[in-house]
């Protein structure tokens, strides 16, 4: 019996590549590290298609961001020309919205967070933690994916952590770029799932330019993010981040 | 010998002893009065309920695309709105229908951004007494807004100054306007006070992308008891198609539930109540005739028939509940209809507490305007008759089997 045990583990060893067969988990934290920086890194400046499909209607919109850091994010809308000049501040875990058309700037109280950002189905609160996953969420991997070839990573809300999700499941690739990450809410429902696709080198890096983010509870909705070009690591100059610079965003 | 004669004797009967006949329809009078009091209370306590959930916000029946009462999303609206209104305004039943739009967004004075709700309105048709909104000299045009009294307090905001607006079409366009403030309310609903931007209804459907839609049309019955079949018939109606069509009691089953409630406690005191006056009816009746064994003896020994003292007593009897009944009700629907004028003002009678409370998302005047239906009096009157006849029949029927020799020995 002992034998045909070991046939059977030879067999599936020699059926299996070896790079798979030896591939040990990458380490954790340092994965994440990556995947927070791939977008980012220490600047960027990153124009980008949005289009949000509901079973209504289809909008589209153009938007050109700046990062720096994990903290700074300026967001300004190019077109339609009806919304260009519309512009979102975030510093720290602030937010601040520019409005041209009444020329006035608001900033997003705690009680909007979780409503829709510029009509989209990201929310304001994607906006703001989207660099607090490895601070909030405690990860581990999950479990090796053959197709693609990666690994599903589980991060659980940490005990006493406010806030909408309580588990995040990623599956990255082999090559450390993400291809789903999966949402649930703090009644354990799946409540959205993101799709990474169409690697593309962009800004010297090679990274996924289109991102689909699919709400689970209305069905036909879904929000599609593709990146048209990407500078990273440029200098951006000091006052881009401020209230003044927000209302006068315009490029 | 014929009743009329029956009648005339035991009328002078009841006045020979004033003073017992006077107790005996006081102690009625008082029973009547205090039931025909004590239902008028119930009544206002019921018609209050009743109004202060479907007279400001609910409505008797209400419209709304499927699944918006579940999510609220934007989008889910009701279309060809001016053609629906009109069709129903041209309803017989239908006492008045108005659509509604709802659309959360920021509000802000300056800088600082604040969660609330914008509230597209037919300003002119929802603001009365017992209306959504506050009477007002004109309806708002325009650029002007409402803003609920403690949003506004929250906000910094006072009439006359200017906020911003962000919120989101239905089809996810950025919508963003500058209101004028013009008034402050405080409205029966705390949706409103607490969250609520009341502007035009024209204005708010431009604003927010949804040209001739709405989320909720509103609708009062000209019947409001008739609220479920009116519903049922207006959920047919093509325009209601993909709409969910509720009458007020399906929208909020947890207020039935407490005018249920109420009335039940009501029925079980006025049973007691009647209960009570029942005996006092009975008790007079059976003093009245211990009383008279002598004189019962002696009309035996002059060859009256026995029946015809049952006849004599039952008549005094129901004499007696009669005008005592018709005594208490004049009395009772006097103090109803002067009651009624200016209401009972709960909050005076516990030592002027708050005038009113709020409670399931709804503001709650302290004051009742108690009233009366026909019905009601008629009943009490009835029921204290049937009582009467009821207790005067063991009195009658001892009358009738006394001894002669033994009864005018009077014992």
């Amino acid at each position: 019996m002992s034998l045909r045990f070991a046939a059977c583990v030879l067999a599936i060893g020699l059926a299996t590549p070896p790079t798979v067969a030896t591939q040990t988990p990458p380490d954790v934290d340092l994965l994440l590290q990556h995947l927070d920086d791939l977008y980012r890194s220490k600047s960027s400046i990153a124009r980008i298609q949005i289009d949000v499909t509901s079973p209504r209607t289809v909008r589209s919109m153009r938007v050109k961001a700046w990062t720096r850091g994990e903290d700074e994010v300026l967001v300004v809308i190019e077109a339609p020309a009806r919304e260009a000049g519309t512009a979102t501040l975030r510093v720290g875990n602030n937010l601040w919205n520019y409005l041209p058309k009444i020329a006035r700037t608001i900033r997003v109280p705690p009680a909007a967070m979780l409503g829709s950002w510029m009509g989209t189905d990201f929310t304001n609160d994607d906006l703001v933690k989207e660099s607090s996953l490895r601070k909030d969420f405690a990860a581990r991997i999950d479990r090796r994916s053959t197709s693609p070839a990666g690994w599903w990573l589980t991060l659980d809300v940490k005990p006493g952590v406010v806030g909408r999700w309580a588990r995040i499941e990623m599956l990255v690739s082999d090559d450390r770029l993400p291809v789903e990450e999966t949402h649930y809410d703090r009644k354990g429902r799946l409540a959205r799932t993101m799709r990474f696709d169409e690697v593309k080198t962009l800004g010297g890096r090679r990274l996924p330019s289109h991102i689909a983010l699919v709400p689970t509870d209305t069905p036909g909705q879904r929000t599609e993010m593709r990146y048209l070009d990407v500078q990273f690591d440029v200098p951006i100059a000091n006052d881009m981040f401020s209230l003044s610079r927000l209302e006068q965003a315009r490029e | 010998m014929n009743a009329r004669s029956t009648l005339r004797i035991a009328w002078r009967n009841l006045w020979r002893n004033t003073r017992r006949t006077g107790l005996a329809l006081a102690a009625i009078g008082l029973s009547v009065t205090l039931v025909l009091a004590y239902t008028s209370i119930m009544r206002a306590y019921s018609e209050w309920i009743v109004e202060t959930v479907t007279g400001p916000m609910l409505g008797h029946v209400q419209a709304h695309a499927a699944q918006w009462r579940k999510d609220r999303l934007m989008d889910r609206t009701l279309r060809d709105v001016a053609a629906t209104l009109a069709q129903l305004r041209r309803d017989p039943d239908v006492g008045s229908a108005t659509a509604r739009t709802y659309a959360p967004a920021l509000a802000a004075r300056a800088e600082e951004g604040f969660a609330v709700m914008v509230i597209g309105v037919d300003t002119a048709a929802e603001s009365g007494a017992a209306r959504l909104l506050p009477p007002m000299p004109q309806p708002l045009q325009g650029r002007q807004a409402l803003v609920g009294r403690q949003l506004a307090e929250l906000m910094g905001v006072r009439a006359g100054e200017e906020i911003a607006v962000v919120g989101q079409g239905v089809d996810g366009s950025l919508a963003n306007e500058l209101f004028t403030v013009t008034t402050l309310v405080t409205t029966p609903v705390d949706l409103v006070n607490r969250q609520g931007i009341v502007i035009d209804l024209g204005e708010a459907q431009a604003l927010f992308a949804m040209p001739d839609e709405a989320h909720e049309i509103v609708i009062h019955a000209r019947h409001p008891e008739q609220a479920a079949a009116l519903a049922s018939r207006l959920a047919a109606l093509p325009a209601f198609r993909n709409a969910e069509v509720l009458n007020w009691q399906a929208l909020a089953p947890e207020m039935v539930n407490l005018v249920d409630i109420t009335d039940l406690v009501g029925m079980l005191v006025l049973v007691l109540v009647f209960v009570a006056a029942a005996a006092g009816v009975a008790n007079t009746m059976l003093m009245a005739t211990f009383e008279r064994t002598r004189e019962f003896g002696m009309l035996l020994a002059l060859g009256t028939r026995p029946w015809r003292i049952v006849r004599l007593v039952v008549a005094e009897s129901l004499a007696l509940g009669l005008i005592g009944a018709l005594l208490g009700s004049a009395i009772g629907v006097a103090l109803v209809i002067v009651t009624h004028r200016t209401g009972i003002d709960y909050a005076t009678l516990t030592g002027g507490g708050p005038s009113e409370l709020s409670f399931a998302g709804l503001r709650w005047s302290l004051r009742f305007y108690p009233t009366l239906a026909a019905s009601d009096v008629w009943r009490s009157v009835t029921a204290v008759c049937v009582t009467s006849l009821v207790a005067s029949i063991w009195p009658a029927a001892r009358a009738s089997r006394l001894q002669p020799a033994r009864a005018l020995r009077g014992t």
